[in-house]
């Protein structure tokens, strides 16, 4: 790795990464698009444990990554199977609509 | 050979003769008057007879057993092992009690034949003799008793025969409606109510201090604690065994005025005469009165212990003193009462009381031989007059019967000696009885009341003078009342038609009388001395020198005798040698007083509308005497008030309308509604719902958190986070 890309670059793209991928999720209204905010999200956090990694020359980063790239696959198989139901019953994937446990 | 095995039979035998007239008594009359009429009666006579018979044997027995007392026990009656407290059902065979046995059941089975014929044709008859034989079962008990509550048993006993019997013809009303038999048997019951109190707080007091209520322990206990002058804690205070035996024989005392008919108490043998005669004779003056002096002389040991207690009323007065001055005072006034009646059982009535005065003086004076004497005297003469004015009602009630032709109720009183007179000539058996009687009554020589009343005297004399001037007044006034008796009913003319025509009594009737007659005149036998070895005066009133054979007798069953021999008490002695003094001046003066009677009632009344020839002396205030006046006019209202006052306005007003609906029910009511209204409605309703309550505001609150909008959560997840790490990051260090 170039000596002039330092750790903190992948830290600050990392930061970049996830606070689109929050502001994503909590301004979105589509589903669908709040769900490839997570996805950022997640990968901001994989991308800081693969520089991590490398920075401290531990793989247990690397390991983690594997984990979270299964969880967030298990994730969307089902999140992708909720939206789907739910526009089948409601002809909306906008979350707004969305509201039967408003208390 | 002793029968004292066969005693419980003098119990068994009245209680078959109970059963018989009680339960098919009155079958057998109402199918045949006449035969019925005759199984009753002679059935309850010979269970009676019977008794007799096997207290005749007892006596035998007593003498073939050295006079020694046996107690035959029956059946335990009270058991309380954990206060050591034992009540046994036992019969005391002693020579005291054989004595009552043998008066009781032989005076008694000659009065039931008595009754046989006085009651003839009563549509009653079977219940008189149901009611006799239980008198007569009663009575045993009370004198074989071997411990005081089983005498209580019989005390109480006899006063339901009593009560029953006064009010035998209970639906006899007086001019006024009033039921007068039914009120004078209440009027015994409850006088005598009063008595039985002190005796059942007299039996407390002794089962507590001596742990026992049987006659032997008890004497034993009582001298032994005296003699060691033990302490006695009665619930806070603490007495000494001086104070408990002046306090118990004083409680006594009590209960013998309202059993004996002594002052005060005395005022309801009078109105007893609304019973049958027979009743009267067996009852209110042979027997069941002198119930009282029995226990006095039974208490002998308790009562020579109160003589020389240091406990005595006023300082002065010991209880047995106390008693001897009831007695002596009661027979004073009683024998002057007699004098203004013109009833002639009422006569009797008054004299009963005097007579038993004498017995309760002579027994408080120590003399209890001489009481004991006298009781069976008076039994004898007293049965016998009164069964001789139960032959002179019959007679009078007869001749009216035959006069009147069928008119009936007019008023007229068989029993008033106004009209009656000369009825020497129409009843001779019953006038020669009667006279008998009479001077026996009177104390005149031979007959049996002289040598019973002159012991009595001779006794009083040596050692209470005052109480010997009330006595010796009260004979003298006895012999007048007696005189103006026989000369108003037997001698001169007759005053109504009805005595013109009196018949004489049937035999069943006048022979109980005659034998009565033979007793009265050779009872005196009794207790005369009978000469064994010189007669001293330093033996005097010991039976080593003299022999008196109703003391030889008694003396083994009086203890204080023995424990005056061992020098624990100091027994009165009386003389036993006839006082010239005192025998000469009694004659003399008894001679007097039926003399005066009869000059005085010789020419007037003439008729029965005459007035008393004392009418207008000041001996005629003695009239006011029988108290009745005072008893009904001032005591018996003053009662009713009261009873009123606690009726109304204390039990109704008061009780019920205050304390019952004012302080317990409203008080509760208030209370239920206090709890129905408040603690339920309020607080216990108020923690349910106010549970639910609480949970629906709340969850209305977190509600509003719930927004619906996903973003919102995210938000909040997110800001959590934030929290998180600032918390770890900056906080947690």
């Amino acid at each position: 790795m170039p000596s002039s890309v330092t750790i903190e670059w992948y830290v600050a793209l990392s930061v970049i990464l996830f606070t689109m991928g929050a502001l994503g999720v909590l301004l979105r209204r589509n589903a669908i698009i709040i769900f490839m905010s997570v996805e950022l999200m997640l990968n901001s956090a994989n991308l800081l444990f693969v520089a991590f990694s490398r920075y401290l020359s531990d793989l247990n980063g690397q390991v983690l990554v594997f984990f979270v790239i299964t969880v967030a696959a298990a994730e969307v198989a089902v999140g992708l199977a909720l939206i789907v139901v739910i526009f089948r019953t409601r002809h909306s994937i906008n979350i707004d609509d969305v509201n039967l446990l408003k208390g | 050979m002793n029968t004292f095995p066969l005693a419980p039979l003098i119990l068994v035998f009245p209680v078959i003769g109970i059963l018989f007239n009680g339960l098919i008594g009155r079958r057998f009359v109402t199918a045949n008057r006449k035969t019925g009429e005759r199984w009753s009666g002679w059935f309850a006579t010979s269970m009676v007879i019977a008794a007799f018979i096997v207290s005749l044997s007892l006596f035998g027995s007593e003498i073939s057993n050295g006079y020694h007392a046996v107690i035959v026990p029956l059946f335990t009656w009270i058991s309380i092992p954990a206060a050591n407290f034992y009540v046994p059902w036992a019969l005391q065979i002693d020579t005291l009690s054989v004595t009552m046995m043998l008066v009781v059941t032989g005076v008694g089975a000659l009065i039931h034949i008595y009754a046989i014929g006085y009651m003839h044709g009563d549509p009653n008859y079977s219940r008189f003799f149901a009611y006799f034989n239980l008198f007569i079962f009663f009575m045993l008990i009370l004198v074989s008793a071997n411990n005081y509550l089983m005498t209580f048993v019989g005390w109480e006993g006899v006063g339901l025969c009593s009560y029953l019997l006064i009010s035998f013809w209970w639906d006899r009303v007086d001019e006024n409606g009033v039921p007068m038999n039914a009120n004078a048997g209440r009027k015994a019951f409850i006088v005598n109510r009063v008595g039985d109190f002190a005796v059942i707080i007299a039996m407390t007091m002794l089962f507590w201090t001596f742990g026992t209520l049987d006659y032997e322990p008890v004497f034993e206990r009582a001298v032994e604690f005296f003699v060691e002058g033990r302490m006695v804690t009665i619930g806070a205070a603490t007495f000494s065994i001086d104070a408990i035996v002046t306090i118990v024989t004083a409680l006594f005392l009590l209960g013998v005025a309202g059993k004996s008919a002594q002052i005060p108490l005395y005022i309801w043998l009078p109105d007893a005469m609304a019973g049958p005669t027979p009743v009267s004779a067996l009852i209110h003056a042979a027997t069941m009165v002198t119930a009282g002096v029995f226990l006095i002389v039974r208490s002998n040991v308790l009562y020579e212990l109160a003589r020389i207690s240091d406990v005595q009323f006023f300082g002065t007065i010991s209880s047995p003193e106390l008693v001897a001055y009831t007695g002596a005072f009661t027979a004073l006034l009683a024998a002057l009462i007699a004098f203004t009646q013109w009833d002639i059982k009422k006569v009797l009535a008054y004299s009963t009381i005097s007579q038993l005065g004498f017995m309760v003086a002579a027994a408080g004076m120590g003399a209890y031989v001489a009481a004991m004497f006298h009781l069976v005297a008076h039994a004898f003469f007293k049965a016998l007059l009164f069964l001789g004015s139960g032959s002179v009602i019959h007679g009078m009630e007869h001749g009216h019967h035959e006069v009147a032709h069928g008119h009936g109720d007019d008023g007229f009183d068989p029993q008033d000696m106004r009209t009656m007179g000369g009825l020497r000539h129409r009843m001779p058996v019953t006038f020669v009885v009667y006279m008998i009687g009479a001077l026996a009554l009177a104390g005149i020589v031979p007959f049996a009341g002289f040598w019973s009343k002159d012991e009595i005297l001779a006794h009083s004399q040596r050692h209470v003078f005052l109480v010997f001037l009330a006595l010796i007044i009260a004979a003298v006034g006895t012999a007048f009342y007696v005189g103006r008796q026989l000369q108003l009913t037997f001698f001169g003319k007759p005053r109504s038609e009805a005595a013109d025509h009196a018949h004489e009594s049937p035999w069943i009737m006048t022979v109980p009388l005659m034998v009565l007659a033979f007793l009265t005149t050779i009872g005196g036998l009794m207790n005369m001395p009978f000469f064994t070895r010189q007669i001293s005066e330093a033996h005097d009133g010991h039976p080593e020198g003299i022999w008196l054979a109703l003391e030889a007798w008694l003396e083994h069953s009086i203890h204080s005798f023995e424990y005056a021999v061992e020098g624990v008490v100091n027994l009165p002695k009386t003389p036993v040698v006839l006082s010239p003094l005192v025998a000469g001046l009694s004659t003399v003066l008894a001679i007097l007083g039926l003399a005066v009677g009869f000059m005085i009632y010789r020419r007037n009344p003439k008729t029965a509308e005459d007035p008393d020839p004392l009418q207008r002396t000041p001996i005629w205030w003695l009239s006011i005497l029988p108290l009745n006046t005072f008893y009904m006019k001032g005591v018996v209202p003053a009662f009713n008030r009261f009873a009123h006052w606690l009726a109304f306005p204390f039990e109704w007003n008061f009780w019920h309308d205050f304390v019952h609906n004012n302080l317990i029910r409203d008080t509760f009511v208030s209370f239920a509604n206090f709890l129905a209204n408040v603690i339920d409605t309020e607080g216990v309703d108020g923690v349910v719902n106010g549970t639910g309550k609480v949970t629906r505001r709340l969850s209305q609150a977190l509600g509003v958190l719930q927004t619906g909008y996903v973003r919102t959560y995210a938000l909040s997840v997110f800001l959590g986070a934030v929290a998180l790490i600032i918390y770890f990051l900056f906080l947690a260090r």
